[in-house]
């Protein structure tokens, strides 16, 4: 019950949303005019015919990216219980425990850093 | 049982009011913002902007909506339809979402949430999702090009945001936006985390996918980016969804090292707007500032930079709480 009511407006404001969002779409739907040639519907590439598709593969340096990121973030969500009970003065082992963190983290872009992710090379063995 | 339904009215009734005044303030915001982003920009060319309609051409926005809403929606045949129509209402989800923990002054606020700043970053994680859906839905290569260069941008600015703001919650101990703006009402959090309000900023700023940041939408190379083949009240969504995105960065950003709604004399709302319109209007200013930047010096700006920079501050915020 009362995590219904806490979270309640977030509900509510994302029904709203996808409400907000398909009510543009089906008054221009209605109101709008049609147009129809030969070419309306084809793929907007520059004037010319669409050359082959769009799924295609693609360069390797994104993943990368992707994997540093979730090696990354999942482990900066755990300063934020830190941040909450983190207290002024006294107990100096909250520093140390929080410099520890740091320290395991840190060496992540190091590594990565190391192994020349950051040079945007073609080839890069992790 | 009354009492259970009385009090469960008496919160819809409060939620519904404020989903009112939320709306109202997208769409204005809106209307103002590109407003601003227009005549600012003219002037900073030297030429006048917008002034036919309306005085000093303030109506121009909502012409331009009407005219948008008489366009004709064109669904291009090669388009993979689910998620073609699904990515412009995903990018609006987190959009107004995000209003419901934003403190407007110290009694507007649709809900004051505890965990405030973990809902709005939970929820803007998900426009990331909506970019891809929008790029991968089109079947253009412009759009993909863009929609990859948008995701990796994202994440790759996404871990500076949150440890920008990580300071400031060691400070206040909350996550809830109004107990951070209420631990504010003497000195602002700017004049202890500078570096992390700049960080901040700039990460906010490569966020919203605006110059010198906008590489997934760089219109002399990519077209229009992921929204390249959306037109008429489609493209307006993106367009609302990315304005609203400035506001909300702004917002944060003001709450978090600017105050808030504290100010002398006047009341807290117009300090609250003043404040973030001024951030917006630096933005605006960024775009006709600086040039593009390339791809790989976007992405190794935000690991080999804002990221050390952000943990050492942190490191150092953490000593001197303990020292002074």
């Amino acid at each position: 019950m009362d995590t219904l009511t806490e979270f309640f407006p977030v509900l509510l404001f994302f029904v709203v949303a996808i409400v907000f969002t398909l009510a543009p779409v089906l008054i221009s739907y209605l109101v709008a005019p049609r147009t129809s040639g030969k070419k309306t519907l084809t793929t907007y590439e520059c004037g010319v015919k669409p050359f082959g598709g769009a799924w295609i593969r693609y360069s390797a340096s994104y993943y990368i990216y992707a994997l540093i990121f979730i090696a990354f973030d999942v482990d900066v969500l755990y300063l934020f219980p830190i941040a909450v009970s983190y207290t002024k003065g006294a107990k100096a082992y909250e520093f140390y425990s929080l410099l520890a963190f740091v320290l395991i983290l840190a060496p992540a872009i190091i590594y990565a850093w190391g192994k020349g992710v950051f040079t945007w090379k073609r080839k890069i063995q992790l | 049982m009354n009492e259970i339904i009385n009090i469960v009215g008496k919160e819809v009734v409060r939620n519904v009011i404020g989903l009112v005044g939320v709306l109202v303030v997208v769409v204005v915001n809106v209307l103002i913002l590109t407003w601003v982003e227009r005549k600012v920009s003219g002037h900073m060319q030297r030429r006048i902007g917008p002034k036919e309609v309306g005085p000093f051409g303030l109506i121009q926005a909502i012409a331009d909506g009407i005219k948008l809403l008489g366009k004709d929606i064109i669904t291009p045949e090669d388009v993979k339809k689910p998620l073609y129509f699904l990515a412009p209402i995903v990018i609006f989800i987190p959009v107004l979402v995000s209003f419901v923990v934003i403190p407007f002054d110290s009694f507007l606020q649709v809900k004051d949430i505890n965990v405030g700043i973990l809902v709005i970053f939970a929820f803007s994680s998900l426009s990331v999702l909506s970019l891809l859906l929008a790029g991968w839905g089109s079947n253009n290569k412009y759009s993909l090009i863009g929609a990859m260069r948008s995701v990796a941008q994202n994440i790759a600015y996404e871990i500076p945001l949150l440890l920008a703001l990580l300071p400031v919650i060691f400070m206040c101990n909350s996550f809830s936006l109004k107990d951070v703006v209420e631990a504010q009402k003497g000195i602002w959090f700017v004049v202890y985390h500078p570096i992390p309000f700049l960080i901040y900023f700039i990460a906010g700023v490569a966020e919203t996918n605006r110059t010198p940041f906008d590489l997934a939408e760089a219109e002399s190379e990519l077209v229009a980016g992921f929204h390249t083949e959306y037109s008429g009240m489609r493209f307006a969504l993106f367009f609302l969804a990315e304005y609203s995105n400035i506001f909300i960065i702004c917002a944060v950003a003001t709450i978090f090292f600017l105050g808030g709604y504290q100010g002398p004399i006047l009341p807290g709302i117009i300090w609250f707007f003043i404040k973030t319109y001024a951030l917006a209007f630096i933005i605006v200013w960024f775009r006709w500032t600086f040039p593009r930047v390339r791809f790989d010096q976007l992405l190794n700006f935000s690991w080999k930079v804002l990221i050390p920079v952000s943990f050492l501050w942190l490191l150092i915020t953490g000593g001197m709480l303990k020292i002074l």
